[in-house]
């Protein structure tokens, strides 16, 4: 259980975060969905202990920003919305990086990196330079590190947490789902999974309890069909928005409930 | 058929890294090549000087248990024992402080010797010798004859640390302003140092010329035993930082969130960097490039991973350096050139090689 508390956050001048809160269960996938600046990062960020903030997190009853940081990294992974790579390592040796901890004890860990980026479709790949890899490629080489640091779900009993900041954003649609569906089957295992995310369809078919956010608060938190209703979405996004109904006459669009994953 | 990078020799042959993109059992390699290369030439390090003592007369003596000489033995044991040692633990120190300092500004243009931090550690030495006779006795007897080392170690500290703090806004360094900083900072460290230098007094001058040169002509058994203990010490916490430096390729924040204590480990690298060149340069002044040419090669060859460019950037430096100072004292025997020299010749067009190749990284 991850309890998040009366978040607020000043970045610069602006206080970004204005008491906002989430809780997540393990088990489950939890995403925060909000227009752009609305603070969804900021919150992330905040829980992952990336930016200083007032406020309460726990897990499991625990302080998390007690915690030494490797024993968080034990607990969870973290995926950043964007990321720049310093030196050209190859897609291999990225991945590897989140060879860390306990499961690089495992007999069978030089072969994990192989298969984390089997796990995100990026088999063969080891051998690039990462910094030749395109936006979406790079983007599944981190996700597949970040995997990797998570191996296990459950280590020991305790259910371990992948937050992810925009996980697709940059992907294809097949690769949307693909990635989609790695995060629910992390969940499914018993390992929790705290996700921003843009697309609401996406977050429709996955989330297991969505978190709305507008200006720094959050708006409404629960059940996809209790948040993203027609009139929370309009107030939220500032536009006006219908729940399940297919856009106007003559527009193409695309319903990824209609795919199936390959 | 997934393009192959490196060499851009794609498949040529199947060795596995090519296939996983796992270079590690090639740095294994490489290392292992590098200590064969530093045994080389330290041998051929040995063997070269102008007294003209030849090391294969002395091993011939030796296997038949004749008494050398006294020459043979002052040559050998006195004169390029301590400076082989000098050079290699001054090459290493200065290989592994680029390659830290590198990883920690997460630039691979950031070299002790181009920052400035070179000169802040000379202007430390500098000071040592010519005020070090005004100071308290009670320091200088703490202090004794690591004194100078010391006072390089601190110079370099302060100036790695200005630097950061100039160059590096939340996590990421502009290389324009750490460049830049590195020149305006060398010049004042060169402009006090051109100061005390008007102070000093005859025989201070000549220890200062003697150092400035960049030259391990004057290594002795007390120079080095004051400098080691240092560049010892730092050698052996870089590799510590392995981690932690791969983590910061990253990202701080990415690296925090793979464990790693962001701030300490920073503290450390800096503190090693200012131990490693501040050392170096109290021995044997300003030799340049060898903190920037060597991981860079190395890079190349193995990868950027620290858990390997750490030890393998100690042995290429240290063997490096060795090769350069064979070359310092045969191109004009018997008299000899300031190494420094030497290597800049040398490391300077490797230097602008890799500016040309790489040009994309001086444009961030
Ligand atoms: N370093 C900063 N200094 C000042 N304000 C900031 C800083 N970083 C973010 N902000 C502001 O905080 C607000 C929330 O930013 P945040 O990145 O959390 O938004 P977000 O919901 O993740 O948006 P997006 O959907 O675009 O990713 C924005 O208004 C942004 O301008
Ligand atoms: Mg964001």
């Amino acid at each position: 259980m991850l309890d998040a508390r009366d978040i607020s956050v000043t970045l610069g001048r602006k206080q970004v975060l204005h008491g906002a809160g989430l809780s997540a269960k393990p088990g489950a996938m939890t995403v925060i969905v909000g227009p752009n600046g609305s603070g969804k990062t900021t919150l992330l960020r905040a829980i992952t202990g990336d930016l200083a903030s007032r406020g309460t997190v726990t897990l499991d009853g625990q302080d998390m920003r007690a915690l030494a940081p490797h024993a968080l990294a034990e607990r969870r992974a973290v995926l950043p919305q964007a990321s720049v790579l310093a030196f050209p390592f190859t897609v291999h040796e990225v991945v590897r990086l989140g060879l860390t901890g306990r499961i690089a004890l495992r007999p069978d860990a030089a072969h994990l990196p192989t298969r984390a980026l089997e796990r995100v479709g990026l088999a063969g790949y080891g051998a690039r330079f990462f910094q030749e890899l395109s936006g979406g490629e790079q983007a599944r080489a981190q996700l597949a590190r970040v995997l990797l640091q998570v191996w296990e779900p459950v280590q020991d009993g305790t259910p371990r947490w992948l937050f992810l900041d925009e996980p697709v954003a940059a992907l294809d649609i097949g690769h949307q789902l693909q990635v989609m569906h790695l995060a629910q089957r992390f969940a499914r295992a018993g390992g929790g999974v705290i996700a921003v995310m843009h697309d609401l369809n996406l977050t429709a078919m996955f989330s297991d309890r969505v978190v709305l956010m507008l200006d720094g608060r959050v708006l409404a938190q629960g059940a996809v069909q209790d948040v993203l209703t027609d009139q929370n979405l309009s107030r939220a996004y500032g536009c006006r928005l219908r729940v399940s109904s297919p856009p106007a006459q003559g527009a193409t669009y695309i319903l990824p409930q209609a795919a199936e994953i390959a | 058929m997934v393009a192959l990078p490196w060499g851009r020799s794609a498949g040529r042959d199947a060795t596995p890294d090519r296939v996983t993109g796992d270079r590690s059992g090639r740095a294994r390699v490489t290392i292992l090549a590098l200590m064969v290369f530093v045994m080389l030439a330290a041998i051929a390090s040995l063997g070269t000087g102008a007294a003209g003592v030849s090391l294969s007369d002395v091993l011939m003596k030796w296997i038949s248990g004749e008494e050398l000489t006294l020459r043979e033995r002052v040559v050998l044991f006195d004169i390029r024992l301590p400076r082989l040692l000098t050079g290699m633990l001054v090459g290493a120190s200065l290989a592994v402080s680029g390659a830290v300092m590198q990883g920690l500004f997460r630039n691979p243009l950031a070299d002790p010797g181009i920052v400035g931090v070179g000169a802040g550690a000379g202007l430390g030495a500098v000071l040592a010798i010519v005020l070090g006779a005004f100071l308290p006795p009670a320091i200088l007897a703490v202090a004794g004859m690591h004194l100078v080392p010391l006072a390089a170690f601190f110079g370099g500290w302060a100036t790695t640390l200005i630097l950061y703090r100039v160059s590096t806004r939340a996590g990421r360094t502009s290389v324009a302003t750490m460049l830049l900083a590195g020149i305006a900072l060398g010049a004042l460290s060169g402009a006090l140092t051109g100061i005390l230098v008007y102070i000093a007094d005859d025989q201070q001058l000549r220890d200062l010329t003697f150092w400035g040169l960049g030259s391990l002509a004057g290594a002795s058994w007390a120079k080095l035993s004051a400098a080691a203990p240092i560049m010892v010490l730092a050698l052996l916490v870089a590799p510590m930082l392995a981690r932690a430096l791969n983590g910061l390729a990253l990202g701080e924040g990415a690296a925090a969130h793979l464990g790693i204590a962001v701030q300490r480990m920073k503290n450390l690298a800096i503190l090693t960097v200012a131990a490693a060149t501040g050392a170096a340069v109290a021995v044997s002044g300003g030799i340049g490039f060898i903190g920037i040419v060597v991981p860079h090669l190395l890079r190349l060859v193995m990868g950027p991973d620290h858990r390997f460019l750490l030890p393998a950037a100690a042995l290429l430096g240290a063997g490096l350096l060795l090769l350069a100072d064979i070359i310092s004292r045969l191109i004009i025997a018997p008299a000899e050139l300031p190494i420094g020299i030497v290597t800049a010749v040398l490391g300077g067009p490797v230097f602008l090689w890799i500016l040309l190749r790489r040009r994309g990284i001086v444009d961030m």
